[in-house]
């Protein structure tokens, strides 16, 4: 019998991918263990890695990194194809259209913080309208969306000072070398 | 690290976003915590089809419930119980109901009154998890 050695070749990127994934997950299930105040609101640290990843190495890399966390992350959590888990990747999703439509706009306008905001207020407002299309179609639960909403801009915003200051950190660290 | 040095950072975009959502933000508060006005209530009972009743005309309703006869009155675009077969009366407490996504109910006697405003299609369940 022949036996074949299965190679898989791979380049930088997709070693930055896998590094940066692992990171964000790891995260994601720190965070998971976390207790909530009020369900559905959590800091989101997890996106501050899809927010790094874009900021240094662009959007297809960060869209890599934020699904791939959303898919193993609901994997090692057990709700895979579950609720949260499409209100994860629905969050997911439109974050990451929100943050491609930004980040390519000519003269690149924005910072850290407001591609943050940004993309928190998307991610939240997208996982309210996915609960109630899909789990909760009664129009009540819009009365939370205010709620939901300030606690991703404060979220958002805190998220998007520390990302550019683990920037600004690393790019002094790198002149150092 | 001063809040000075902070917000030195932020890029003008930064700033009008965080304006922006900031007053989008307020604004949403007004508006998904008003309540509005029902215009029609669904009584429903395991006895009879469920029933759409407008809220505009003032009228009395006998409706069949699973021990015995509810009385429901529609007033001046408000809805309540008046009397029912059950032992506690809680649906008769419960009082006057006028807004929008309202719910009342006579468990004992199985009847519901939601309150909706019009084009709102009906749901087939209330709400999924597990």
């Amino acid at each position: 019998m022949q036996t074949t050695d299965i190679q898989i070749t791979t380049n930088h990127q997709d070693r930055l991918i896998a590094g940066f994934a692992a990171l964000a997950i790891s995260i994601h299930l720190l965070e998971s263990a976390l207790p909530s105040p009020i369900p559905g609101i959590k800091p989101g640290l997890a996106n501050l890695v899809t927010l790094y990843v874009l900021l240094r190495h662009g959007w297809r890399l960060a869209l890599n990194v934020s699904l791939l966390r959303v898919l193993a992350g609901s994997l090692l959590l057990g709700s895979f194809l579950s609720p949260t888990f499409s209100l994860s990747l629905a969050g997911a999703i439109a974050s990451l259209i929100i943050l491609g439509l930004t980040w390519h706009l000519p003269g690149k306008p924005f910072g850290p913080v407001g591609l943050s905001i940004l993309a928190a207020l998307a991610h939240m407002t997208a996982q309210i309208v996915t609960a109630y299309f899909l789990f909760i179609p009664h129009t009540a639960l819009f009365g939370l969306l205010p709620l939901l909403l300030t606690a991703a801009l404060i979220s958002g915003t805190l998220g998007g000072i520390l990302v550019n200051r683990i920037i600004k950190r690393r790019d002094e660290l790198t002149q150092h070398e | 690290m001063t809040l000075q040095n902070i917000i030195s950072d932020f890029k003008l975009a930064d700033k009008a976003v965080f304006l922006f959502s900031l007053s989008l933000i307020i604004t949403s508060y007004f508006y998904f915590w008003q309540s509005t006005p029902a215009s029609y209530a669904i009584i429903k009972s395991p006895q009879q089809k469920s029933l759409q009743v407008s809220l505009n005309e003032n009228q009395l309703y006998n409706i069949q419930g699973a021990l015995g006869k509810s009385a429901i009155e529609v007033k001046q675009g408000k809805i309540r119980f008046i009397s029912s077969p059950c032992q506690n009366k809680f649906c008769i407490q419960h009082g006057w109901q006028q807004h929008h996504g309202n719910l009342t109910a006579c468990l004992p006697n199985r009847i519901s009154i939601q309150l909706a405003n019009l084009n709102q299609t009906e749901n087939y369940y209330d709400a999924i998890n597990f």
